[in-house]
């Protein structure tokens, strides 16, 4: 209210000034320095206040110009036109004049406005950068808080009323700004404002309340109050980013820890078994009982390596190398490893010009042994194994005279601990036939049942030649 | 008497190496750690060392030149089952591997020839290794008395084989002391003149008893084919 005041009073008072000083002057000036004098009071008048005090200030200006300086004196009778040109321009100049002025003025305004905003802005982000991720977010929102009144981000629902729920929920929907100051259930007291870009995923939501003098925010102020909403969610995405790292983290070593554990536990079981396997040796050349246990310590060898593989191929840990691979030379090294029981043959009819194969020679090993070690677990007199190439693709296969397996327990044998019932398979870990289809895959090979023509099983691994 | 360098950080396996070398006759050196092992190196008298790679004050990887510029041929006992390590081992120098728990009889005859083959003199004419005999300035090789006909790489690699004299030759070092340095990683090349080379010198080159592969690792020369 003063400052509209002031703006009409000046450059009355400066008109007033004018008239005074050139009234004073007139003789030695002239009329027309006179008249230029009374443009200064209009141009400040027009440029302060705009056009309001302009119009006053050169309609006074007029009236005072041919008031007191123009004769007849201390009457406003008009002679010539030079005068109602007079007149004119300051008119003119001060419709012009508060033109450019106000026009000036707003641009001026809306610079501050800007600067006012990507200043608060750039503080919002400097909060957000500093210090722990909880932390950063919770002063920014203190920031945001003290300039805009109360908000919430942490997605809570309570104080809200069911109109305050649903615009909420098709703010969370739709990734729109909803509720009080917004298009969208402008009754609800608070407004909702998407913490993500709009078309990105779900939403989560940052809730400012009504401003407490009851005024609605202009649809500029929730623009702008939404790219603030943006900057939080930033501070959210850099929480959630933050536990995922340390979750991955986490992961990392315990699967370390595990890989530790297990290669400890390799080497923890072995020195002892490696004693107990020794000295029982030296003393099963005396002693029938000594062989029984040192078969039986053998065993428990055999169990322990196949934990040890079921483990590793639990956890993932098997990278296979492949490599090139002569079958007779991985049916040689695998009928060296195994123990033929009496009374049972174990040949294998594999082609000598066979071509390689690309395997993993270590894997590949593990599994021609425990395939071997089923099949002679269940053969009346013999195993076999054999190979051959069918459509550019090498097929291997182990098969026995044993019993078979039933078509129905076919899917089922290859899960670890699987025994079929009523037969004599309590024979090993239970482990062995999990590990060779864990093992086979990990090398991109399949694994398969059939009836052999000996009579028992034949299980076939089909590899790439 | 020959003495055997025992290196493992187990008491019991200590003990139980000691009997079953004992049982071989030899006799044991034992030492529970890397410094007990240079100490007894130092001292001298030594012909073969039984290596634990897992040792509490450094890496059992890191004696194996030692031994061997020594001249005492190094056997890897190791609890430890990864391809890798022992391929490592073998190329460092070792003559041969064993994992635990092994074998008493098993080990004493891989004991043996890394003995044999120590007393070799590496620069001999002619080579002999079961019913291999390989006449190197003549180039010629047969195998009981048989006079064999070889192309060049599978001459080289018949006598890198009998030369190492039952050890146990890694892939890459095959491929390298045959084909050059360049191709250890091939070991395809190797697969197909290994097979060709059983053609000539196996009975039945599908049931080959002579040269004998390890998974993942190398291959051997056995001499208990004649």
């Amino acid at each position: 209210m003063w400052r509209v005041l002031t703006s009409y009073a000046v450059p009355l008072l400066g008109i007033a000034l004018v008239t005074w000083i050139t009234s004073a002057m007139l003789a030695q000036w002239g009329l027309a320095s006179a008249a230029l004098l009374f443009l200064l009071p209009v141009l400040l008048g027009a440029a302060r206040g705009g056009l309001g005090p302009g119009l006053l200030a050169a309609l006074a200006g007029a009236g005072a110009y041919n008031y007191f300086l123009l004769p007849p004196y201390f009457s406003f009778h008009v002679h010539g036109p030079d005068h109602a040109v007079s007149v004119l321009v300051l008119v003119l100049v001060a419709l012009v004049t508060s033109r450019l002025a106000t026009r000036l003025r707003a641009r001026e305004e809306e610079a501050n406005a800007r600067a006012a905003i990507s200043e608060e802005l750039a503080q919002i982000s400097r909060l957000l950068a500093k210090g722990s991720p909880v932390e950063a977010l919770e002063r920014a929102r203190a920031y945001v808080a003290g300039i805009y009144g109360p908000l919430r981000i942490d997605g809570a629902q309570d104080g809200f009323s069911s109109l305050d729920q649903a615009a909420a929920a098709w703010a969370m929907h739709n990734g729109d700004a909803t509720g009080h100051g917004t298009g969208v259930m402008a009754a609800a007291e608070w407004t909702f404002l998407p913490l993500s870009p709009k078309g990105r995923g779900a939403h989560a939501l940052m809730a400012l309340a009504r401003p407490a003098d009851g005024q609605t925010r202009p649809m500029a102020q929730i623009e702008h109050i939404q790219q603030v909403a943006l900057l939080l969610g930033q501070g959210c995405d850099r929480i959630a980013l933050d536990e995922e790292r340390r979750a991955r983290e986490t992961l990392a070593e315990s699967d370390r820890l595990r890989r530790t554990f297990l290669a400890s536990l390799a080497h923890d079981f072995r020195t002892p078994l490696t004693v107990i396997t020794g000295q029982l040796e030296a003393l099963a050349k005396r002693s029938p009982e000594a062989g029984e246990a040192l078969n039986a310590a053998r065993r428990l060898e055999r169990t322990m390596s196949d934990l040890i593989a079921a483990a590793r191929i639990e956890e993932g840990s098997l990278s296979p190398q492949a490599e090139s691979l002569d079958l007779i030379d991985a049916a040689d090294a695998a009928f060296g490893a195994v123990a033929v029981p009496a009374g049972l043959s174990l040949g294998h009819a594999i082609p000598a010009d066979l071509p390689f194969v690309r395997a993993d020679a270590v894997l590949l090993h593990h599994v021609l042994i425990n395939l071997i070690d089923n099949a002679l677990g269940h053969a009346a007199s013999q195993v076999m194994l054999g190979a051959a190439l069918r459509d550019g693709q090498v097929t291997l296969w182990v098969e026995d005279d044993g019993p078979g397996v039933p078509p129905a327990d076919r899917a089922r044998i290859f899960e670890r601990f699987a025994r079929i019932e009523g037969g004599d398979r309590a024979k090993g870990s239970g482990l062995g036939l999990a590990i060779v289809r864990g093992f086979a895959e990990a090398m991109g090979m399949q694994v398969s049942i059939e009836d052999s023509p000996l009579g028992g099983a034949r299980f076939i691994l089909r590899m790439g030649a | 008497m020959n003495r055997v360098l025992v290196v493992d950080d187990e008491p019991a396996i200590l003990r139980l190496l000691g009997a079953v070398l004992a049982r071989g006759g030899y006799e044991a050196a034992a030492a529970a750690t890397a410094a007990a092992a240079l100490g007894a190196l130092r001292g001298g008298g030594l012909s073969a060392a039984i290596l634990d790679l897992g040792l509490p004050d450094r890496d059992g990887l890191e004696l194996i030149p030692m031994l061997r510029s020594a001249g005492v041929p190094v056997i890897v006992l190791s609890a430890r089952e990864d391809v890798g390590e022992k391929v490592a081992a073998l190329d460092l120098g070792a003559s041969d591997y064993i994992t635990k728990p092994f074998d008493g009889e098993e080990l004493l005859a891989r004991l043996r020839v890394a003995l044999r083959q120590s007393g070799a003199a590496a620069a001999q004419e002619v080579l002999a290794h079961g019913p291999f005999r390989i006449d190197t300035a003549r180039h010629e090789a047969s195998i009981d008395g048989r006079g064999l006909t070889l192309p060049p790489k599978e001459f080289a690699l018949l006598q890198a084989l009998v030369e190492a004299g039952g050890r146990i030759l890694t892939h890459a070092a095959l491929l390298e002391k045959v084909w050059g340095r360049a191709h250890v990683g091939d070991v395809e090349y190797l697969r197909v003149a290994i097979r060709a080379l059983r053609l000539k010198v196996e009975e039945d080159p599908a049931h080959p008893r002579l040269i004998r592969n390890e998974p993942g690792i190398g291959y051997r020369l056995m001499d208990t084919g004649a």
